[in-house]
């Protein structure tokens, strides 16, 4: 009893006899065998069906076995669909590299011996389950990791609101309150005087790390006034912390955009700046944020540090620090319907986002 | 005449600072408070305030908002942000929304000097008019 699933295998002939044949001798394979009795039929069956192997006849009347395969694999769907040709004719060296251009995966000529043809049908079969489950897990994948992304994105946006009601009001009152002290200045000796200034410098410190520490877990102005104030006031205080000299171009076209663009725009210019702090040796950057022809927003984030360092010409391994922001990016855009592109030489680095708009969230200039 | 402040935070620890703060001046009143916009806007229409201190980040309508509602029924009206994210894109916002200054809820006690300039010279006598004293006209 096997516990994978069966996969279509599509056996084209135009003699009835031929095609029983070929069914008695993949019966034991336990896979659905579909029978079509010309290349017509044979199509129809192909787009309504997911087929794993297609076993076909060189010789057929009106659409021969080249041409049927010249058809399947012009599909982009059909293009790894594993077409084994079986002829009793053409024979030649020349035949078979013409069905192997044709994207053909084996060449069998009758007689066909019945354990060989099984044997071969069996590897693509296979081969065909096991790039399904690969799609569906790498699908599953996907859904995970998306998943996850909007989950850290929602628990950061409620640690900084929490921060934000729970410690913000008190640092006010403290602060309010060494205010109305500071006036009473007559009143107070000079000791006294001195603590309420540390104090007042306390406060401050306080206020100004909380502040940092949650503006970077989610930016207050992004949920109110958008993405684009956002991206300034966090380039404002990266340039501060950093010493990064940060230079922002924001078209001012672009208006509201919904809530998961803003946010997994946001993320990508702030993984960007991190790794030009971290990684890039850089003393500038440059952000530039502008629609494309009302369809698309590009975001450019650039520096002139050292580059990326090089896989043999792939980005980053996963492993790597630069990979995991990498992937992350990949995979926030991907859910946007959006693309990643990375520019990387010892003269600097350039990363390129882009995300489909609507023409109402950009402004026609 | 004193005048009158309405007070708009949704923390109430921020309020009773806020009222200490300003009920300092003998010649400053605490007319209202208000927890969010919505109910801002219905104080501000009821209670004619000569200016208003609003936070910036609540529930409902933000700071900004509310402002921007508050200014097309008393545009003369001073209204101060006061909030934790102070920033230029902020102010510019809150500008184009009809308000006349924004304070950092961490330096706070300079509000006290800024509001005065607001206000103007005090109590200039007999016939002076506070601003918010005669809404209809203002709103022309």
């Amino acid at each position: 009893m096997r516990e994978q699933e069966k996969v279509n295998i599509l056996m084209v002939d135009d003699q009835p006899g031929k095609l029983l044949t070929y069914e008695a001798i993949l019966n034991e394979l336990g896979e659905n065998l579909i029978k079509a009795r010309s290349g017509k039929e044979a199509l129809d069956h192909l787009l309504r069906t997911d087929i794993a192997v297609v076993l076909m006849d060189v010789s057929m009347p009106e659409l021969d076995g080249f041409e049927l395969a010249d058809m399947i694999r012009q599909h982009p769907r059909f293009q790894k669909i594993a077409i084994i040709f079986i002829s009793a004719v053409h024979l030649t060296d020349l035949d078979r590299l013409n069905a192997y251009q044709r994207g053909a995966v084996d060449y069998i000529s009758v007689p066909v011996v019945p354990e060989l043809l099984r044997a071969k049908v069996r590897v693509f079969a296979d081969l065909h389950r096991k790039t399904q489950q690969l799609e569906m897990l790498n699908h599953d994948l996907r859904a995970l990791s998306a998943r996850l992304l909007a989950m850290q994105d929602e628990e950061r946006r409620r640690i900084a609101r929490d921060l934000h009601d729970s410690i913000g009001p008190l640092i006010a009152a403290l602060s309010m309150n060494n205010g109305i002290l500071a006036q009473q200045t007559k009143k107070l000796g000079p000791e006294v005087l001195d603590v309420l200034q540390q104090n007042s410098q306390l406060v401050e410190q306080l206020s100004k790390q909380t502040r940092t520490i949650s503006h970077l877990l989610h930016p207050p102005l992004l949920d109110e006034i958008g993405l684009l104030p956002a991206i300034r006031m966090f380039a404002e205080g990266f340039a501060e912390r950093s010493s990064v000299k940060v230079n922002v171009e924001l078209s001012p076209d672009i208006g509201r955009l919904p809530p998961n663009v803003e946010i997994s725009v946001f993320r990508v210019v702030q993984e960007c700046l991190t790794n030009v702090y971290r990684h890039s040796g850089s003393k500038t950057a440059y952000i530039k944020i502008a629609p494309v022809e009302e369809k698309l927003l590009t975001v450019q984030v650039c520096d002139e540090g050292k580059g990326m360092p090089r896989t043999n010409g792939a980005p980053a391994s996963p492993g790597s620090n630069h990979g995991v922001g990498l992937s992350g990016m990949r995979e926030r855009l991907r859910e946007l319907g959006g693309t990643l592109e990375i520019q990387s030489s010892e003269n600097g680095t350039k990363v390129i986002a882009a995300v489909p708009v609507t023409k109402s969230m950009v402004k026609s200039s | 005449m004193r005048t009158r402040f309405l007070i708009v935070d949704d923390s109430e620890l921020v309020r009773k600072s806020l009222r200490t703060v300003l009920q300092a001046n003998p010649d400053w009143e605490i007319c209202g408070e208000a927890g969010d916009g919505e109910t801002a806007i219905e104080l501000f229409r009821e209670l004619h305030p000569n200016i208003v201190i609003l936070d910036f980040q609540m529930p409902g309508i933000n700071g900004i908002e509310t402002a921007s509602r508050m200014s097309q029924i008393a545009p003369a009206v001073p209204i101060v942000l006061f909030t934790q994210h102070a920033s230029s894109d902020l102010e510019r916002h809150a500008r184009e929304a009809g308000i006349r200054s924004v304070v950092s809820k961490t330096d706070a006690f300079p509000m006290v000097g800024m509001i005065e300039a607001l206000l103007g010279p005090a109590d200039s006598g007999p016939g002076s008019e506070r601003p918010g004293g005669s809404m209809k006209e203002q709103a022309d």
